[in-house]
Parts: C-alpha cells; sequence; structure tokens
C-alpha cells in the first residue's frame, strides 16, 4: 500500500496532519523530522503523496522539492506544502518549484482533508 | 465545543511538551548569545537555530489557537529575522528585548496550560518592536558561511534501503554516528544509478575498524585530498549544523508524569505485597521441609531483588537534569544584577545531576528566590566589594551533586555574608522569642526561614515575588528535604539544599519504642549509635550525650508521642543532621532496615508535625514513617518548638 508521508520538524504538526487525513489517506503513513529524512524515506518507500513543511533544519522543504521533482520517478508524486501563515511570499516559490498545492498552518483537520480530497481526486483524473 | 476544539484538546499535552523543549533550547541559546556579547564571538549559527524554535513555536501556537503565543514567537521571529540577514546587529537591548520576549512567552503558555488568563505582554511586545527595524520583511536567507570544508579528510556515502531502515540504519542515525566520530562539514542528497544516496563531509579521524563497523551497515568512506573538496555534480548543499541544534531525538517517548506516578503507585503495591508474602511465609517456615524450603526462599530473594529493580527502573524514567532549574539562573541575576547595580558572574556546576521531574517543578521556585536574595542582599556593590579589597565583580556559585538517594544543591555567593546581628533586632522588632547569647547560623536559618519575620523591605520586593523564605522552607520540607545554612561575615553565604533522588518508596531504619514501631528513611539519618544511660546529662531542660567530643542534643521520640519511657536502659540513637545542628533521635531498639512506600498522611486529624506519611509493612499494621529533620529542627530548645 502506498504511504503518506509527513514532513515537519514539529512531531505535534507531523500528529495533527496525520489525525487530519486519517480517512482520506488510507494507505497509512510515514514521517520524517528533517529533509534528508524525508529524501531518506521517498527512496526506500513507495509514496503517493507528500506533505511537506517548509522551514526545518537541515534542508529547506524548497530544495527537497526541487531535488524530488529532477526525478523521473516523481514528477507526478502529489506534494501539498503546508507551511506557517506569514511565509506567503514563498507561494510563488513553492509553486514554481513543483508543488502541488499550497497551504498555511494553521489549518483546521476538515479544510486540510478537503484540499487533499480534491489534490487526490483530480491526480486521479489525470492518471485515467 | 465545537469539532475543532475537540481536535485540538487531543494534542495539547504535545503541544506543552513540545514547547518545554523549544523553550528550554531557546534559553540555552540566549545565554550563547550573552556570552558572545560579552566579547565573545557571535556565532551565526546559533541566530539560525533561535530563528527555528520561534518559527515552531509560532506555527504550533497558531495550530493550537494560542495567539498571544503566536503573536510573540513572531515578533521575535521577525527581529532574529533582520539579524540574520545582517540588516541589524544583535545589541544589549535586543538580548534583553529577546529575553523578556522569552519570559513572556513562557508566562502565557504557563498561563493556558494551568487554565489561567493570559498575562500582559505589552512591555515585551514594545521592547521587541523597538529593537526591530522596519523592514523585516521575510527573505530568502542568505546561504550562511559553511563551515570550514577545507578541514573535511574524508567522504561519507551512506545508501539508504529498507532493510537498513528497518534495522534503525537510515539518515538520521547515520548522521548522528558521523557527529559522534567528527565534524560533519557537509550533507546532501545525491541521486546515483542504485538511487538516491547521502554524501557527507567529515573531518574526523577514522580508524579502519570503525570504517569496517560501518560498511557493514552500508556506510562507505573515502579519503579526501588536503582541498577537502571533490568535484561533484548537480546536488544540492547545505552546510551543516553542529550537535546543537538537535532539538528532538528521536527515539523519545513522552509520557505524562500522571502515568509514572500510577506506575510508581503499583510498585508500591508490589512492594507492600512482597512484604506480605513475606511475612507469611515466616509463619511457613517451620512447617516445611528444608529442602523444600530452601527454593521458596530463593524465589523470593530472587522477587525482592527485581522488584527493587524495577522501582530503580521507574525512578530513573522520572529523573531529568538539573539544568531546567540552573539553565534560568543567568536570566534572572542578568536582570536583578543590573537593577540594584551589582555586578555577578554565575558559575553553575554539575548541571546533569539528574533528579525527579516532580521535585525540578516544585524546587524551581525556591531556588529562583534564593538567587534573587544573594542578588538583592548577599552582594556588596562593585565599590563596596572593592573597598572591601574583593574583585569588583561577585561569583554566584550554583552547584548540584548526587549522592546515592540524595541530590544535593548549594547556592553560593562570595558576598558579605549574613548581618547576624540585624537579623536578630528584626526578629526581635518583628516579637519572635530568641534565647540570648550567640546565634549560630541554624539559627539564624530558624529565625529567616519563620513565618513572622517580616522581610518587607524595598530590595525584598524583589527578592520576593510572593516567595518568601518560610516557603522555601516550607516547599523543602514537603519534599522531605533539608536546608542549611553556612554564612560569614564578608566573605559570603552558603544554603545548601538536600533532597531524596525521588518521592514515595525509599529505605527506611525500623525502630520501636515501648510498643509502638517507627520508621526513619535512611536517606535522613547520619549515623546510628549507642548511648548508656550513665553517659546521659541534663543541661537545662534537656539531655545531652557526649558525641565526637562534644555534646549531642537527645530528643527522645517516647517523650514526644507520650510512650511510656524504659528507665535505665540503653538508648539507640538516630543522629540526624551534621554539626553544630545534630540532633540524637532516640528509641528503645532499631529492628531492621527496609524499603518502605510512603504513604503520605491526608488526614488534617492525622497531620502530626513529624510525621512525613505511613507505611503498611506487611503485616497489616501502620507504621508511622517519621519526618526526622522537622524533629531534630524542632528538637531540644527549638525556635519552633512544634512538639512542645
Amino acid at each position: 500500500m502506498e504511504r503518506t508521508l509527513v514532513v515537519d520538524d514539529s512531531p505535534t504538526i507531523r500528529r495533527m496532519v496525520i489525525a487530519s487525513l486519517r480517512d482520506t489517506c488510507v494507505g497509512g503513513f510515514s514521517e520524517a523530522g528533517s529533509g534528508l529524512e524525508a529524501i531518506e524515506q521517498l527512496a526506500v518507500g513507495p509514496v503517493s503523496l507528500v506533505v511537506l513543511d517548509l522551514n526545518m533544519p537541515d534542508m529547506h522543504g524548497l530544495e527537497v522539492l526541487r531535488f524530488v521533482r529532477k526525478h523521473q520517478a516523481f514528477r507526478r508524486l502529489p506534494v501539498v506544502v503546508l507551511t506557517t501563515r506569514g511565509d506567503e511570499e514563498s507561494r510563488a516559490a513553492a509553486l514554481a518549484a513543483g508543488a502541488s498545492l499550497y497551504l498555511t498552518k494553521p489549518f483546521t483537520p476538515q479544510a486540510l482533508a478537503g484540499h487533499v480530497r480534491s489534490l487526490l481526486e483530480s491526480a486521479h483524473g489525470e492518471h485515467a | 465545543m465545537t469539532s475543532d476544539e475537540d481536535f485540538l484538546a487531543g494534542f495539547m499535552d504535545d503541544y506543552f511538551a513540545e514547547c518545554d523543549e523549544h523553550l528550554s533550547a531557546m534559553r540555552r541559546l540566549l545565554l550563547v548569545l550573552d556570552d558572545g556579547l560579552n566579547g565573545g564571538e557571535l556565532d551565526p549559527s546559533c541566530l539560525d537555530d533561535l530563528f527555528r524554535t520561534f518559527h515552531s513555536i509560532k506555527g504550533i501556537s497558531g495550530m493550537v489557537e494560542l495567539r498571544e503565543a503566536e503573536m510573540l514567537a513572531h515578533h521575535m521571529e521577525s527581529y532574529l529575522r533582520v539579524l540574520r540577514q545582517r540588516e541589524a546587529v544583535l545589541t544589549k537591548d535586543g538580548l534583553d528585548a529577546l529575553i523578556n520576549g522569552v519570559d513572556a512567552l513562557e508566562r502565557t503558555i504557563a498561563a493556558r496550560r494551568s487554565g489561567e488568563s493570559t498575562p500582559e505582554n505589552d512591555r515585551a511586545l514594545g521592547l521587541l518592536s523597538a529593537v526591530t527595524p522596519a523592514s523585516g520583511a521575510a527573505r530568502p536567507m542568505p546561504a550562511a558561511a559553511s563551515a570550514s570544508r577545507a578541514a573535511a579528510n574524508w567522504k561519507v556515502t551512506f545508501v539508504p534501503s529498507s532493510s537498513l531502515v528497518s534495522r534503525g540504519v537510515n539518515v538520521d542515525s547515520v548522521r548522528g554516528r558521523l557527529r559522534a566520530a567528527g565534524t560533519l562539514v557537509d550533507a546532501a542528497p545525491q541521486v546515483r544509478p542504485e538511487g538516491v544516496a547521502f554524501e557527507f563531509l567529515l573531518a574526523a579521524e577514522l580508524p579502519e575498524a570503525v570504517r569496517e563497523q560501518w560498511r557493514e551497515d552500508g556506510i562507505s568512506t573515502e579519503p579526501l585530498g588536503p582541498s577537502g573538496d571533490t568535484p561533484r555534480g548537480d546536488v544540492l548543499r547545505r552546510p551543516e549544523e553542529g550537535p546543537a541544534r538537535t532539538i528532538q531525538p528521536s527515539h523519545v517517548v513522552r509520557v505524562d508524569l500522571t502515568r509514572l506516578d500510577e506506575l510508581m503507585r503499583m510498585i508500591g503495591d508490589l512492594v507492600i505485597t512482597r512484604a506480605r508474602m513475606d511475612e507469611t511465609l515466616k509463619g511457613l517456615e517451620r512447617h516445611v521441609p528444608a529442602v523444600e524450603w530452601r527454593p521458596v526462599q530463593e524465589n523470593s530473594a530472587t522477587l525482592e531483588r527485581q522488584l527493587r529493580d524495577l522501582r530503580e527502573g521507574v525512578v530513573r524514567l522520572r529523573l531529568v537534569p538539573v539544568s531546567e532549574i540552573f539553565s534560568r539562573v543567568p536570566f534572572v541575576v542578568r536582570d536583578l544584577a543590573r537593577e540594584f547595580g551589582k555586578d555577578v558572574r554565575v558559575e553553575l556546576r554539575g548541571q546533569h545531576t539528574e533528579i525527579d521531574k516532580f521535585l525540578i517543578e516544585r524546587m524551581l521556585d525556591p531556588v529562583v528566590h534564593l538567587v534573587r536574595n544573594a542578588v538583592s542582599h548577599g552582594f556588596e556593590t562593585p565599590a563596596e566589594r572593592q573597598a572591601a579589597g574583593k574583585p569588583p565583580q561577585g561569583t554566584l556559585t550554583l552547584a548540584a551533586a548526587g549522592a546515592g538517594d540524595i541530590v544535593v544543591i548549594e547556592v553560593s555567593d562570595d558576598g558579605r555574608g549574613i548581618d547576624a546581628a540585624r537579623v536578630v533586632a528584626r526578629a526581635r522588632a518583628a516579637g519572635i522569642a530568641l534565647a540570648d547569647g550567640a546565634v549560630d547560623d541554624s539559627t539564624l536559618l530558624r529565625i529567616i526561614c519563620s513565618p513572622g519575620f517580616s522581610t518587607r523591605d524595598e530590595s525584598d520586593r524583589a527578592s520576593g515575588r510572593g516567595v518568601g523564605m518560610a516557603v522555601v522552607q516550607t516547599t523543602i520540607d514537603e519534599l522531605n528535604g533539608t536546608l542549611s545554612l553556612d554564612t560569614t561575615p564578608g566573605q559570603g553565604t552558603r544554603f545548601t539544599i538536600e533532597l531524596p533522588l525521588t518521592l514515595s518508596i525509599t529505605d527506611a531504619l525500623l525502630a520501636v519504642v515501648g510498643d509502638r514501631r517507627f520508621a526513619v528513611p535512611q536517606a535522613s539519618v547520619r549515623e546510628v549509635v549507642e548511648v548508656t544511660p550513665g553517659v546521659l546529662r541534663r543541661v537545662g531542660r534537656h539531655e545531652v550525650a557526649p558525641f565526637r567530643g562534644g555534646m549531642l542534643p537527645i530528643v527522645r521520640l517516647s517523650d514526644i508521642f507520650g510512650i511510656a519511657a524504659r528507665p535505665g536502659r540503653a538508648l539507640h540513637v538516630f543522629v540526624i543532621g551534621s554539626g553544630s545542628d545534630a540532633v540524637g533521635l532516640a528509641v528503645d531498639r532499631i529492628t531492621g532496615q527496609r524499603e518502605i512506600v510512603v504513604r503520605s498522611m491526608t488526614d488534617a486529624l492525622v497531620d502530626v508535625p513529624g510525621v512525613l506519611g505511613a507505611t503498611d509493612l506487611g503485616d497489616g499494621r501502620v507504621v508511622l514513617i517519621l519526618d526526622a529533620a522537622a524533629i531534630a529542627r524542632s528538637g531540644p530548645g527549638g525556635l519552633v518548638g512544634a512538639q512542645s
């Protein structure tokens, strides 16, 4: 089963994201607390969706995203950038780097699940 | 409750725990910056780390809708952004604003935790706005100066795989290994034909044996030439952070303290059940043939040992380093020293000494109070110090050390010492009855800790913050600890706090007086001696026995508890306290040593001074646990006289 990868240096936020998406992403979750860990998780297991924070200690989320998009296998992988409100300047940069969706924290569980659901539906539509 | 509130309620414990981690990281980083301002060098990675902690708290505070915390963190983050972008230079005022901000943040989060209303943060926000230049707009960070790549002498490559990851060998643990081995200069992911690889530049001595071991875990090493740089493909490079940046080690489980309390209570029940079983077995022994009895006894002994291991294991779970208290002290001193025109250096020793989390939380205010007292009263001004032939800068020392089941915390200053004559005069003015004659340190301590001793002159309002010395003493008493004082005019003052490592289960000595049994926690007993009645003498209303070249005042438990004494018999005496504070607690017999479970006396009717609680030794009878230190304090001629 393909998993959803939740990348954030805050374990609290990771738990909140997972709790919000439990019904939407049924393949289970893996977590990464840093950019390098995120890339490792992508390398070792099939991942169907990434929820990605931007400000992280070792590697900025945008760099993770650019790295990921360079590779054929991940070109179409849905990546939701979920960053703290106030960093909106990075919206354009994130979309340019290949973010599928740009959302800000704080989020409500319903809103996050709703956005992710429509993203997954449209992604499936493309494949069909 | 709306569904959102329900959702958030489930994460508040995580939120507070994560805030605690960020707050303690902030305090540590602010200290580094303070050092940097005082002549050292400002480490840019420190600004980065601080920025990230503010950013993280802002993010999670927003999620839990604690807007005030979000706002404070946002302002501090903005200031840090300006500093990192080199649009401003960190000044003393800037650091003050950050310290104030972190203080306000901590109070705001604590208020939410205890369900109180949010404190006023206008001053903290005002200070932050004043130091933050108007621009401060977010823009991409310039890459921080990379650590010296030339220093790297190894290129280390790790190719992750699911089998390695399942064995716990992942990029994070590999990074940890490299940091332990040397200085990590750079880390970057790379795509290779075989998949993703992580390339690290490391400055370290790597013996062949280590590299061999790493190879088995998919980590390959390659020596680098003196330049330290090898040509690489189009890969991303980030300067690697130092070990201090890891705020969140993985493999850490957060547990609510109440769950550990519950676990400890269950172990307490087990200890009592085992003691009961022991009693039952004793009764059976004579009915069972020796050959069959031996395995029963061996199993019982093994059970006892394993139970003790279990208990020690749970106690260890609850231990946290005393630095949780100590790290706050430099800030308190910094503010107060300025306010009172003092120049004080803080020296911290034994910060890694561990102590029960519950004790840490209760001890914070008392320790901070002692520190405030030292700065406002203890130290002279630089001019006064120089006139007295001392260095202008005073030294405040906080030291902690563990000794068996006890933790000792010392707060000492090299200031003017306590003016005994002035204290006595004030005590008399406040209507506290005092014996005539010279006042020793322990009497002095009793006076300054007595509730009637008013400490309401101007400087004390600063020291006070609602916690007087009486509260310090009461808190330490409640934790079964002791407080002692050592002061020398012109040279300084030292407060020594001794605390049990943990509460609730302890080793005790059992004693008998008449037909009553008592338990005395072993940690409070210095020595056990036997005293023959012939050597006892009366001094005024009190009995004393010769002891180590001096006289030891004797307190008979039979007197305190109104039990008929047995004249003419030898007394067994627990020596409590040391030096001139030592008091002998006399009992008829000492019957043994046991692990006991302390049940506190919650019934006000049995809240007897001198009694810590009660325990069940397994035979169903309740045994009182004595608060030896309190009895010794109130002992013969005591100021408090609780037992009179």
